[in-house]
């Protein structure tokens, strides 16, 4: 079943949080939807489950067809960014969501279990809810949810809060558990490294509103306008001014590589001449901020940077790594 | 005189005094009638002071709060007002019986159920129903997860209610008016025994008191502890 929504809006104390023209999930689809912080990416997920009166226009759709709010119940489970588990067990907290739809105790636990094995916490299952960590706590919302088995699924950030190994784990283990199922997957997120991994398709949410929409490869590989290049790590800005092209180029600090003054790139590349502002040792990285005629521009290299504020230098991106950022609108 | 009047006390109770076992029975029967009341009516109110969304809930949750201290004495002297022969409810003729002392005990424990099941609700998590309904929950189910959630502070709630009632006398007194086998219960009782110097019956029915207090009381905290102890035994076993 396709989950979506054409003219969505919310407002709140007469502002536009979200409008939405027109979203569309496949079924076994999962569709990132990325942004910052205080873009709607949380009002888009609550609007979509109705979980929220706010929605003040538009319609969620289900297969296409609007669907009604005791439809849409039954069709959508959702995970919040925090897990919220109730007073008992790991595996009555996993059997919850079948037991809120009034599936027997027996059936839903014995479904739950099959959840919790997938999500790699089976062994917890005798454990009280309230002594798993975050990262448990989590998995076995997604369990909660997952049970369910309903055809669509909305995630809220689910990875918030987790430590990066957790992290990883989890996102594998969850890409699996995707794999298995055959919902229509939304997943809330502003980390690019979480759409790459589970969504087969992203749309940028800027303002409440998708700035861009596509596969994930091709989102994450060719930003729409600067906003959106932004969002997507293309923080270094190459002024038309700088490189002789007509429009914006813009690259990945990391992309970015140092030359010598009068040192030759390998392959054809972007130069930029500029300044030294400082070096910013960041662990294995180091951060190299560079003024130039068009403004600072930051470098991330691994390898050894070594000079003094001042000091002449070039910037070189290769072509292949820049994107042509246009104007918006 | 102490000693004298504790040995009679528990002979009294040993020997299955009628007038004692009646007195109690009544006193339970109105007391836990009220707070039955008290719950169906406090439990929704405090859910709405908690969750709900609607002008004046703050000073309406400001009044519960106030309402847990209210002094039986007031609330006696308001609901014989009301029921006086000349007075508004007058009609039923229900002053001096136990359904007004039920009545005056309920307007008692009420607040207190209140209050106490708003702070137990405020205490869950704030994104519980809204998690409850993501799960594909009715909001009245999701409610429903909610009160079971906040289940042992409901209780105690329930058993606050209960304790404030059963250990009150001057709503008793005014509204039951203290008639021997009719609207006598243990407070009023004690009072009445130790006015006519009968000290041992007195004794005995503050030790019936005690009693109720603590088997409440054990009961609460026993059930605490057992879902505390099922917490770390489930921690401990992993």
């Amino acid at each position: 079943m396709s989950i979506g929504c054409r003219g969505l809006r919310v407002a709140a104390g007469g502002r536009e949080l979200l409008a939405v023209d027109f979203l569309e999930i496949a079924d076994g689809e999962t569709v990132a939807v990325l942004g910052p912080n205080g873009a709607g990416k949380s009002t888009l997920l609550r609007a979509l489950a109705r979980l929220e009166p706010a929605a003040t226009g538009g319609e969620v759709l289900l297969d296409g067809e609007p669907a009604p709010p005791a439809q849409l119940r039954a069709a959508v489970a959702a995970v919040l960014q925090r897990p919220v588990l109730q007073r008992g067990s790991v595996l009555d907290n996993a059997a919850a969501g079948l037991r809120l739809r009034g599936v027997r105790r027996a059936r839903a636990r014995r479904l739950a279990r099959q959840w919790l094995d997938a999500l790699g916490v089976a062994h917890l299952a005798d454990r009280h809810a309230r002594t798993l960590s975050g990262g448990e706590a989590q998995r076995v919302a997604i369990a909660r949810a997952l049970a369910v088995g309903s055809r669509v699924l909305l995630l809220d950030e689910p990875f918030t809060g987790l430590d990066a190994t957790t992290r990883a784990d989890l996102i594998a283990d969850l890409r699996v558990a995707l794999d298995r199922s055959t919902a229509a997957v939304l997943l809330v997120t502003h980390d690019r490294d979480e759409a790459a991994a589970l969504a087969h398709r992203t749309a940028l949410l800027l303002t409440g509103r998708v700035r861009q929409l596509g596969t994930t490869a091709d989102v994450l590989d060719s930003p729409a306008d600067l906003e959106c290049a932004r969002l997507l790590g293309y923080t270094t800005r190459l002024p038309p001014e700088l490189t002789g092209h007509d429009v914006l180029l813009v690259a990945r600090p990391e992309r970015c590589r140092l030359l010598s003054p009068g040192e030759a790139p390998a392959h054809p590349a972007v130069l930029v001449p500029g300044t030294l502002r400082r070096i910013v040792p960041l662990g294995g990285t180091t951060r190299v901020d560079v003024d130039t005629a068009g403004g600072p521009v930051a470098v991330l290299t691994t390898t050894e940077v070594t000079g003094a504020p001042g000091d002449p230098l070039c910037v070189a991106v290769d072509a292949r790594n820049t994107r042509e950022c246009p104007p918006r609108g | 005189m102490l000693r004298d009047g504790l040995l009679e006390a528990v002979r009294l109770l040993l020997t299955g005094d009628q007038d004692t076992w009646s007195i109690t029975a009544l006193t339970l029967r109105v007391s836990l009638t009220a707070t039955a009341v008290a719950l169906l009516l406090g439990v929704p109110l405090g859910t709405a002071l908690a969750l709900g969304r609607f002008p004046g809930r703050r000073v309406l949750h400001a009044a519960a709060n106030t309402g847990m201290g209210l002094p039986p004495v007031v609330v006696g002297l308001f609901v014989t007002v009301l029921l006086w022969r000349s007075g508004p409810l007058g009609a039923f003729g229900l002053l001096y019986t136990p359904t007004a002392m039920v009545v005056a005990q309920a307007v008692i424990a009420t607040p207190i159920v209140a209050a106490l099941t708003a702070a137990a609700l405020q205490q869950v998590d704030p994104d519980f129903l809204l998690q409850m309904r993501a799960l594909g929950a009715t909001r009245t189910r999701a409610l429903w997860a909610l009160l079971a959630e906040a289940r042992l502070p409901l209780i105690a709630a329930g058993l606050a209610g209960f304790g404030a009632v059963v250990s009150e006398v001057g709503a008793a007194q005014m509204v039951g008016g203290n008639i021997q086998g009719e609207t006598r219960v243990l407070t009023t009782a004690a009072v009445l025994a130790t006015g006519r110097g009968q000290f041992a019956l007195a004794i005995a029915f503050g030790l019936v008191l005690l009693t109720i207090a603590f088997a409440v009381n054990l009961f609460v905290t026993l059930a605490q502890q057992r879902e505390r102890a099922s917490t770390s035994a489930r921690s401990s076993s992993a």
